[in-house]
């Protein structure tokens, strides 16, 4: 039995937001830990971890471990009914076939209550190994967001170079090429906005800027986000929530003949 | 062609073995394909208007190079390194086989004439594709052709399919790429299915996993080929009365042909005078390849003008579509492919299953096990209920 009642709707509505489009159907995995998804997209090329901890929540039960599988559009579209203020409350029973979702307005005068269809779905867990990355940059969410966009004009793949002065997001493509560096600087008077890096080795890696816009779906959640790199594994994207954490995993793009 | 029925038998015993998937989902994937299958393919499907093969001005065919040129191309649009396999000597079992498709290309050719006579041009066109046989020259022309493209190509000892499992088997390439379900008998892991259809079909790319197939089936890889030589196979005879399902439950009784043979009223089912199983078990098994590990594959740039001079001035196709062809191909061959978290995550293993466990054992009379019916819509699940 599930019982996880949310203060701030809107953040379930972003998390949604943040993945629908990466993937269609999934299972959420709920626990005493909280509730938690892995997913790989169709083409097995990103892969999207995600945590809602269970502090998250007020109040959270949930006696047995519990996977709900669920269509994400569906799902996606039943939270278009919830206001942003909204309190929503997920129920599921251990043996049910439906996830229910009640809806409170702040003024606690109008409670709305829906129930989405669950499915089976044959989902394949991959462990991830722990990494030490090479490099580490935290920036600006929304700065990461409008360089992708920028860059796609010009290629649907990046290059990203991180040395100890900054790290530089450059794209070539049909119509010329373009780039933007950004320097560590952490002594911006806003921390919001200030890019910071943590490098053993510099890198040099590839990645689609599709996936990567795809990611930036994420941004609402978190007004920072930390790219992990080392040479040849997959980029982590990570959003932190306040209680939980979006991760993105992307595979890089391979040069010739390997 | 093939295994009889065999397609059909894994879809109902092991449904989880056969994926759907766009080509689009196959970037960075190296595939073996059967090359004279697909140039059969070629000349039955690749046609005018009016159901005449395609023809230079010279009257020389050239439906197997249009297919071949612009079906490999869409492969290499989609990312994916094709290398084609041709057929060496059939192998002497086949010979029975073989003598029945001469057999009934004569009995085409027969009715074809018998509808000129009457002048119903459908029964023609039909019968005019029953007559498709792939000469020497055609398959000359087309291993020309690959070689101006860059892409490369393996000459089997014996049969193509074989040697595609072997390529596959070895991690050469990702999978085989047939029509022909005995690629699968042949020991192929993965085999993919329409890939060299033309995009106009619109037909996802079906991939057969063997490792599911015999899990779902319960069978050993030897039990697997002893299904397929009774399901009906190219080497020899099966044995009349028994289908698919009698097929499918005397092997799991009985675990092998011999042990059959030895517990079934043969009046019942008359086993054929002259059944070579055991050779015909043999060739699936342990068929001959060449050993892929001495076999380099390698992707090449296109050479431009070598193509020009053979397809446009010798077989009259368009210069500006080979030219751009080309520079598709050059381009593909340059960019980065993208690759994929399979290969440096592992799958934790079990992980799925325990939840399944689990799942009866809190369950008070009432069972979440999904409703094994047709999935439905575009996901991945199927509803619960």
């Amino acid at each position: 039995m599930l019982e996880a009642r949310l203060q701030t709707g809107a953040l379930l509505k972003k998390v949604l937001e943040a993945i629908k489009e990466l993937i269609t159907d999934a299972n959420f995995d709920c626990s005493d830990n909280g509730i938690a998804l892995q997913a790989m997209d169709n083409s097995h090329v990103a892969l999207v971890a995600l945590l809602l901890r269970h502090d998250g929540f007020e109040p959270y039960r949930c006696d047995r471990s519990l996977a709900l599988g669920v269509n994400l559009v569906s799902l996606s579209k039943v939270l278009r009914c919830a206001g942003n203020d909204d309190i929503i409350t997920l129920k599921a029973d251990d043996t049910g076939d439906v996830l229910s979702l009640t809806f409170e307005n702040t003024d606690n005068d109008r409670i709305s209550e829906y129930e989405l269809k669950l499915m089976d779905i044959d989902s394949e867990h991959l462990g991830i190994p722990e990494t030490a990355y090479d490099a580490i940059v935290q920036m600006s969410s929304n700065e990461f967001a409008r360089i992708c966009r920028d860059l796609q004009v010009l290629s649907d793949s990046v290059q990203i170079d991180v040395t100890k002065e900054g790290v530089k997001f450059a794209a070539k493509g049909e119509l010329g090429s373009g780039s933007v560096t950004l320097k560590q600087n952490s002594n911006v008077d806003k921390e919001e906005d200030s890019t910071t890096i943590e490098l053993n080795q510099n890198v040099s890696l590839n990645f689609s800027l599709k996936y990567l816009i795809n990611f930036t779906k994420a941004t609402a959640l978190s007004g920072r986000v930390s790219l992990s790199m080392s040479s040849e594994v997959p980029l982590l994207v990570e959003y932190k929530m306040e209680s939980g954490y979006i991760r993105y995993y992307l595979a890089p793009k391979i040069g010739e003949d390997v | 062609m093939g295994i009889h029925g065999l397609s059909k038998v894994i879809g109902d015993n092991a449904k989880e073995a056969i994926k759907e998937d766009d080509i689009k989902n196959y970037f960075g994937r190296k595939v073996a394909i059967d090359a004279s299958m697909s140039i059969y393919q070629f000349m039955i499907a690749v046609r005018q208007q009016d159901g005449q093969l395609l023809q230079n001005e010279n009257g020389e065919t050239t439906s197997h190079l249009m297919g071949m040129f612009y079906r490999t191309l869409r492969m290499v649009d989609n990312g994916i390194k094709p290398v084609y396999v041709f057929d060496g000597k059939p192998p002497t079992l086949k010979s029975g086989e073989l003598a029945k498709r001469t057999q009934k290309r004569k009995e085409a050719s027969a009715s074809k004439e018998e509808a000129t006579e009457i002048g119903d041009t459908e029964a023609i066109d039909k019968f005019n594709r029953r007559l498709v046989k792939v000469t020497p020259e055609h398959n000359a022309e087309c291993k020309k052709l690959l070689k101006l493209l860059g892409i490369p190509y393996v000459e089997a000892p014996c049969e193509a399919e074989a040697q595609c499992a072997a390529l596959a088997k070895a991690g050469k390439v990702y999978a085989a790429g047939s029509e022909d379900m005995d690629t699968l008998t042949f020991g192929s892991p993965v085999l993919l299915r329409h890939l060299t259809f033309s995009d106009a079909k619109k037909m996802p790319i079906s991939e057969i996993s063997l490792k599911k197939t015999l899990e779902g089936l319960n069978f050993t890889m030897e039990e697997f080929v002893d299904l397929c030589i009774l399901l009906g196979c190219d080497y020899c005879d099966s044995i009349r009365n028994i289908g698919p399902t009698r097929a499918i439950s005397l092997i799991k009784e009985h675990k092998n042909i011999e042990t059959i043979l030895e517990n079934i009223d043969q009046k019942r089912y008359p086993i054929p005078e002259h059944w070579p199983y055991k050779d015909a078990r043999e060739l699936f098994l342990k068929p001959l390849v060449t050993d892929p590990a001495t076999i380099e594959i390698k992707w090449e740039s296109p050479d431009v003008e070598g193509l020009v001079e053979f397809l446009v001035r010798d077989k009259g196709f368009s210069e500006e579509r080979v030219r751009k062809g080309c520079e598709r191909l050059e381009k593909n061959l340059k960019t980065a492919t993208q690759g994929r978290l399979d290969s440096f995550f592992t799958v934790a293993a079990g992980s799925d299953k325990k939840r399944k466990a689990e799942e009866p054992a809190g369950s008070k009379g009432k069972k979440p096990t999904p409703v094994k019916g047709k999935a439905t819509g575009a996901g991945r699940g199927r509803p619960r209920k």
